[in-house]
């Protein structure tokens, strides 16, 4: 009988999934593409932001852009791991007979 | 996207990544800034070149060309300005930026070696043939074919400027503006890029 992997919860959560794929294909984007992109509030971004910086799946990086802050998400070596397992393993669930 | 705990699906969780992944498309506006900039000028260049030198008694009508050279800086604090405000970053921006950067370079290389030999009259064919390399290829990062069309087009119009003889040679380059960077350029707003 085929053995299901679980779904790394970090990940299978709407929000930060959401975060993570964005970034997988971009070198960095800011919170602000990310706030606009995923409709999340700002306060939740920021949460969710913070959890997966602290888990090593993303770099944050505060600058500045004149006088405005700007803050800065690039995904890490272990996120584009962590984010690669998971799409495998969900492959698993979406067709349970190969 | 609040309830970012709740439990999905295996159908939820894909649906979540290929939208997002569909997001983070590549900023192509800046890369049709710089086709028509360089559509344009080459074209206006090329053709001042030919009028001078049929219907003129100029010395150096290959001297228009320095005109590209406020040209360049044009295209790179354009490019400085439009990067520093971009909001998202692709990694097909940064090969495309790279991909651009590199030809330039390579260009610069073949008017030092042109010019040192003192036949600046003749660069066209070479500067064509190696400006197709990078249209064509950045018709195949954006999947873009009149883009890669356009690279192409240059390679053969290189080829008619070299062998065409003086009468029909230098018509080359303008041709090869239009249907490789002007072209592309006006259809990429068309096309909603």
């Amino acid at each position: 009988m085929k053995q299901y992997k679980d779904l790394d919860p970090l990940l299978h959560s709407q929000l930060r999934l959401a975060i993570i794929s964005l970034l997988m294909n971009t070198e960095s984007a800011e919170f602000t593409f990310i706030r606009e992109q995923t409709g999340a509030s700002a306060g939740n971004l920021s949460i969710q932001i913070t959890k997966l910086s602290e888990a090593g799946y993303i770099k944050v990086q505060k600058k500045f852009r004149g006088n405005y802050p700007q803050t800065l998400c690039m995904i890490t070596r272990l996120g584009r791991e962590k984010f690669e397992n998971y799409v495998n393993n969900l492959k698993d669930y979406l067709s349970p007979d190969n | 996207m609040e309830n970012n705990e709740k439990m999905m699906s295996s159908q939820e969780s894909l649906n979540v990544i290929s939208e997002m992944i569909s997001r983070t498309k590549m900023n192509i506006q800046q890369g049709r800034f710089h086709l028509l900039l360089w559509g344009w000028l080459i074209v206006v260049c090329s053709l001042a070149e030919h009028l001078l030198f049929n219907l003129t008694s100029v010395e150096n009508p290959w001297r228009v060309w320095l005109l590209t050279i406020p040209g360049v800086f044009v295209s790179l604090i354009y490019g400085f300005i439009k990067g520093s405000r971009q909001k998202v970053y692709t990694y097909s921006d940064r090969i495309y930026m790279w991909l651009w950067m590199a030809f330039l370079l390579t260009a610069i290389i073949l008017f030092v070696f042109i010019g040192a030999e003192n036949r600046m009259g003749t660069i066209g064919p070479f500067i064509l043939m190696l400006a197709a390399f990078p249209t064509f290829l950045s018709g195949v990062i954006i999947k873009f074919r009149p883009l890669m069309l356009g690279g192409i087009s240059m390679w053969i119009f290189s080829l008619v400027a070299y062998f065409a003889g003086p009468s029909i040679g230098p018509l080359a380059v303008p041709a090869a503006m239009i249907t490789g960077y002007l072209i592309p350029a006006y259809m990429l707003k068309n096309n909603g890029f």
